[in-house]
């Protein structure tokens, strides 16, 4: 495994308002990344920072070994998609799919015609005068077209349906198997992508609250359902992350693997035991502030 | 261990190029709808001529007052959107394809320069050819109208290529002040220019300097303004490279 980004006490600031606050990650070489938090949690900032498009307050970003920033060396090898990429008005689809080849060293243009019919994108109608949809299919075919060896999408489906979505995960796994690549993806839409990911960091309030393989995060927390009492002794001594209840019952959910016999010791308490998918579990990070305090 | 870019960079002109390429791509903004806007002028003043004539203006009459025509910088006005379209919409269009500012900037001005010089050669020539078949034969005059009848091909020339740059060049550094601060920076520049030239104003005319003002213009010369235009068109030009160098293609 070889660093291909590497972020050191990453801050930045705007005016008095802090979006990332001394953030410290690497990423691995060929891998599929999950960047994950709420709205306005830092993502985009992250990747705004990760390609030397925004400057950092504080600390320190490697691509390659070497700041991104006004770097051709490293931007030569970096496609970043983002939901808010504004194009010229005068610019038609056609005409992004026929710059895009000079930028990007592997174009293929197989791929990107097959995506162009499959999307069913119009390329001769200005591009403001797309839906958002059709308009993130663009950038969804240049990110997947160009296979560059690190490709960022933020958001990259905003408006696309529900079949472009799924076109697009499968799209992107076939063309990640043939050739490996670093992706790095932003996403609301947690439980479409959970498959996808191979590693989830999850930011907030622009810091990061998980970094971990989604291997591990799978089963890596259970929700506990039954009678308030039972559930109590049950999740005593255990790092709980939310809780819910109506009357006699509760629900809540704990961190951590449980063993074949807490399970059954779970079972024979009357109790429910529920896997937490990667969504709740993000969910419930996130959300924490509020829940925190809450007595059982 | 760290990781070894799979890809190398294209050549540093391969680079500008690039971006050249992506500011044409579209072929209307620099060649197609200038030449519509300003071939649209020349017809309206081929027509007017022809309408006096018809209704028995004498042709000295009118040629007295085509001097005054503003025919020919019709295009110019929409240059001035060109160039703030330039920054304003390429910039982060061109940062999206991993383009680096100082590619984006250098592209950009090569642009500026790839379509004003041809232009203001043309113009000229146009305007030859005014003055050899005496206005199209209708004693119209557009080319050869207001100051650009210097009186040789490389002056109008001159004139004509300082003025399309000054417009590409002054509007585009207008624009990276959006790029880099937002309306805040727009605010601060527009009256920070309206303070600067009610100053120079009140300062010439308090000092009694408009005769001596008026005696330099002369002693330069049409031509003279037009070179000294070039001090303030060239910092345009670097200010913007250097504003342009820490802004974000943010919304």
């Amino acid at each position: 495994m070889s660093t291909i980004i590497e972020a050191r006490n990453l801050t930045k600031r705007f005016g008095s308002f802090t979006a990332i606050d001394d953030v410290s990650f690497t990423l691995e070489e060929n891998r599929i990344y999950g960047l994950l938090g709420r709205n306005g949690a830092g993502k985009t900032t992250i990747m705004q920072l990760l390609t030397g498009q925004d400057f950092a307050t504080n600390g320190s970003v490697s691509v390659y070994g070497q700041s991104p920033v006004e770097n051709s060396k490293v931007l030569s090898n970096v496609s970043f998609i983002k939901e808010s990429q504004k194009y010229p008005d005068a610019i038609r689809a056609k005409h992004v799919f026929a710059a895009a080849p000079n930028f990007y060293g592997n174009w293929n243009a197989e791929v990107a015609e097959e995506l162009i019919a499959e999307f069913r994108i119009p390329l001769n109608r200005d591009i403001k005068k797309l839906s958002r949809g059709q308009v993130s299919a663009v950038g969804v075919v240049v990110g997947l077209a160009s296979r560059a060896p690190i490709t960022f999408f933020d958001e990259p489906y905003l408006g696309l349906d529900a079949v472009a979505r799924q076109l697009f995960y499968d799209r992107l796994l076939e063309d990640y198997a043939l050739f490996p690549r670093t992706v790095i993806l932003s996403t609301h839409l947690i439980d479409e992508v959970s498959d996808l990911l191979e590693h989830v960091i999850l930011v907030d309030e622009g810091r990061i609250l998980l970094d971990t393989p989604a291997e591990e995060l799978r089963g890596s927390a259970s929700t506990v359902v039954g009678k308030r009492m039972d559930v109590a002794a049950f999740v005593e001594g255990r790092e709980i992350i939310h809780t819910d209840g109506i009357g006699g019952l509760a629900s809540v959910t704990i961190t951590g693997q449980l063993s074949p016999a807490e399970r059954a010791a779970a079972t024979a308490a009357g109790l429910e035991l529920a896997p937490v998918s990667l969504q709740q579990l993000v969910v419930r990070l996130s959300s924490r502030e509020n829940t925190e305090g809450t007595e059982l | 261990m760290t990781a070894v870019p799979a890809l190398s960079a294209p050549s540093a002109f391969n680079r500008v190029w690039n971006v050249v390429r992506l500011h044409m791509i579209s072929k209307n903004t620099f060649i197609v709808i200038p030449w519509l806007i300003l071939f649209g002028a020349m017809a309206v003043s081929l027509i007017i001529p022809l309408l006096l004539a018809f209704n028995g203006v004498p042709r000295e009459e009118f040629e007295k007052g085509a001097v005054n025509s503003w025919a020919v910088l019709s295009p110019m006005w929409y240059l001035c959107a060109v160039a703030v379209l330039a920054i304003a919409q390429f910039f982060p269009f061109s940062l999206g394809f991993g383009v680096t500012r100082r590619d984006f900037y250098l592209g950009t001005s090569l642009v500026f320069l790839m379509s004003s010089v041809p232009t203001a050669a043309v113009l000229a020539t146009l305007g030859a050819l005014e003055t050899a078949t005496d206005g199209w034969g209708l004693g119209a005059r557009m080319y050869t109208a207001l100051f650009f009848d210097q009186g040789s091909w490389i002056a109008n020339f001159f004139i004509f290529a300082v003025i399309q740059l000054g417009i590409l060049f002054v509007g585009a550094a207008i624009a990276t002040v959006y790029m880099r601060w937002r309306m805040w920076g727009m605010l601060v520049f527009w009256l920070g220019a309206v303070v600067a030239i009610v100053l120079a104003l009140s300062a010439i005319t308090l000092t009694d300097s408009w005769p001596v003002v008026g005696e330099t213009l002369a002693n330069l010369g049409v031509i003279g303004i037009f070179a000294w235009t070039l001090v303030p068109v060239a910092l345009a030009g670097f200010a913007g490279f250097f504003i342009l160098r820490r802004a974000t293609p943010k919304n």
